[in-house]
């Protein structure tokens, strides 16, 4: 059977990683094929031949058998070490890119961490779904004063909150999910909420906290939690308390002797038993003046604080725009005449009903009108008109309808005054801001005048524009909505 | 002859307690008590049964508006007349005031004129 062994050398030489078949397997196969052989060498050599002949013949059919058995597994195996390297290749390129999808995850996780961590006067935190903390950076450290490892997976965000400020009847450990419903619910409904939360400190302070509530989610866009990022606004908030306390003192403080001056000039200047003189009635005549004018910037002060803290209200009626641009003619007609300027008036003859404040209205037309005269030399003109107009939508005004136009009411203050210099005219709505050529003219004032008319025509949902040249003179124009 | 419309006055604030005192003579009105803080205003007003009682609102002890809700709740003092002065002149101000009963606000400053013709107004036909 030296024949047989044969094979056995042809397997050695094939490739040594090829997934060889097993030894035992290999020989009862050479068995089989060797007894096929040798049949098939009887059939070949025909009976009556030699047994010398049929043993070579059968050796040489069972050598061609396995030669070509052999052939096929060698080609298996080559195929297989083809498919493994390649499998290699792959394997290795994944791990690679697995390497460095890993890295960049590690640094962008690094980064944000870092960039979180770098927050000390912010609080933020996240949540899972459930309110459970999960972020707790150093802000939220610094200002609830307990370390990240007393609270991460330990702590959830309500216990943090002014239990009456979130379901007051949630008492029980039990509500916890009701009193995180609660301080989630605007968030969850418009996908974020900022405001006021009163936040209790470690210490037992409580921080008027300014917190900006959103919605996590992971990668799958699936909610993954909460973020509630705070900034502590106790000293802000109570500063806006003192300075609402401050403009309730002055208005009492300044208006209750501004009364008694008023009052009791008001009982000199109209005693009948003990007239005036011409002189003495001059001589009081300017402090009446003057104290209306004190009274006047006290209003004024009031009038812009309550704006600053968003308490203006409106008391809305019809209200006849001729008749208020009309009244505020009149109460200028005596300062415009000793000035020595004109005041004309153009006026629909039938009204313009707009739906306001008429006492707001009056006095945004007011602060206009007087303005005008106050900024008008000798000889000028001041002139309001009012008439129906069309408010396109990037703010042009114009005299027949377009589409996308607003039907307005157009109220329009001009004068032939001093003007304001192009690059101020940005700022003329500021509180306390005044024109260089106001200064430079000593026109008297202290800026609040054209912040209130811009807040009241603002209330109303009109416009204030204004168009001016130095040295030629300025346009205010008022937009109502008709 | 009638006999005189009788005021009460109450403001913490001399001058004007003096000047409210003026403008009521004016309007032809007497003035039973002047006085300076709510406790006063309210131990006068059981004691002199006014036909109009004019209340500053900002008054120590008890404010303007606390005392002209008690003197509702009293029906010794509940037909008075009430006039409020105030230098709170905003709508808020003025809601409040006419909620805790009175019947007429008068903002500060005042003009004595005006304030003269309100007290004639919510005077007009007393004492019955």
């Amino acid at each position: 059977m030296t024949a047989l062994a044969e094979p056995e050398t042809t397997s050695v030489r094939s490739p040594a990683a090829a997934p060889a078949v097993r030894p035992r397997g290999r020989a009862a196969l050479s068995a089989v094929a060797a007894v096929a052989a040798v049949g098939l060498a009887v059939l070949v050599a025909g009976p009556g031949t030699p047994v010398r002949v049929v043993a070579a013949v059968a050796a040489a059919l069972a050598v061609a058998e396995l030669t070509r058995r052999l052939r096929t597994q060698l080609y298996a195996a080559t195929e297989l070490e083809a498919q493994r390297r390649d499998l290699m290749t792959l394997g290795q390129s994944t791990a690679e890119e697995l390497e460095v999808a890993t890295r960049m995850m590690r640094a962008r996780a690094q980064t944000m961490t870092s960039v979180i961590d770098a927050v000390t006067e912010q609080s933020i935190i996240g949540t899972d779904p459930d309110g459970l903390i999960r972020v707790w950076n150093p802000g939220a450290e610094r200002m609830l004063g307990l370390p990240r490892a007393e609270v991460v997976r330990i702590r959830t965000i309500t216990d943090f909150h002014a239990p009456e400020e979130l379901a007051p009847d949630a008492l029980s450990p039990a509500d916890d999910a009701a009193r995180f419903a609660a301080l989630v619910q605007v968030a969850r409904e418009h996908g974020s909420d900022v405001r006021d939360w009163t936040y209790l400190t470690a210490d037992g302070g409580r921080l008027t906290v300014s917190v900006a509530i959103t919605p996590r989610t992971d990668d799958d866009g699936e909610q993954a939690g909460w973020n509630f990022v705070g900034t502590d606004m106790t000293e802000a908030r109570a500063a806006e308390r003192l300075k609402d306390q401050f403009v309730s003192l002055i208005s009492h403080e300044l208006r209750t002797p501004l009364s008694s001056i008023l009052g009791y000039l008001e009982l000199v200047m109209d005693d009948e038993e003990q007239p005036l003189t011409a002189e003495q009635r001059q001589y009081l005549a300017t402090v009446e003046r003057n104290a209306q004018r004190l009274l006047r910037l006290v209003g004024d002060l009031l009038f812009t604080a309550q704006v600053d803290a968003g308490r203006l209200t409106l008391q809305p009626e019809d209200v006849d725009l001729a008749g208020i641009v009309r009244a505020a003619e009149e109460t200028a007609r005596v300062t415009a005449a000793t000035r020595g300027v004109s005041v004309r008036v153009e006026v629909p003859a039938g009204g313009l009903v707009v739906r306001g404040d008429a006492l707001r209205l009056g006095q945004a037309c007011d602060n206009l009108v007087s303005n005008a005269v106050k900024f008008t030399p000798a000889d000028g003109q001041v002139t309001l008109r009012l008439r129906a107009g069309w408010r396109a939508a990037d703010g042009t005004v114009l005299d027949s309808d377009a589409p996308g136009a607003a039907r307005v009411a157009l109220l329009s203050v001009s004068d032939t005054g001093v003007g304001i210099p192009t690059g101020e005219q940005g700022q003329l709505f500021t509180s306390f801001f005044r024109a260089s050529t106001a200064r430079r003219n000593a026109v008297p004032g202290v800026g609040l005048g054209l912040t209130i008319t811009k807040a009241i025509t603002t209330a109303h949902g009109g416009t204030l524009d204004v168009a001016s040249a130095e040295g030629r003179g300025t346009t205010f124009t008022l937009t109502l909505p008709l | 002859m009638d006999a005189p419309v009788r005021v009460l006055v109450a403001d913490d604030e001399e001058d004007i307690r003096l000047l409210v005192c003026l403008a009521v003579r004016k309007a032809g009105c007497t003035v039973v008590a002047a006085v300076a803080d709510g406790a006063q205003a309210l131990r006068s007003a059981r004691a002199e049964q006014p036909d109009l009682v004019v209340l500053d609102v900002s008054m120590p002890e008890a404010t303007g508006l606390e005392v002209c809700t008690q003197l509702r709740a009293d029906p010794a003092t509940a037909g008075c007349r009430v006039l409020l002065l105030s230098a709170g002149a905003s709508p808020d101000d003025i809601a409040r005031g006419l909620a805790a009963g009175a019947d007429a606000y008068l903002p500060k400053p005042f003009t004595v004129a005006g304030l003269v013709d309100e007290v004639r107004r919510l005077t007009v036909g007393t004492p019955a």
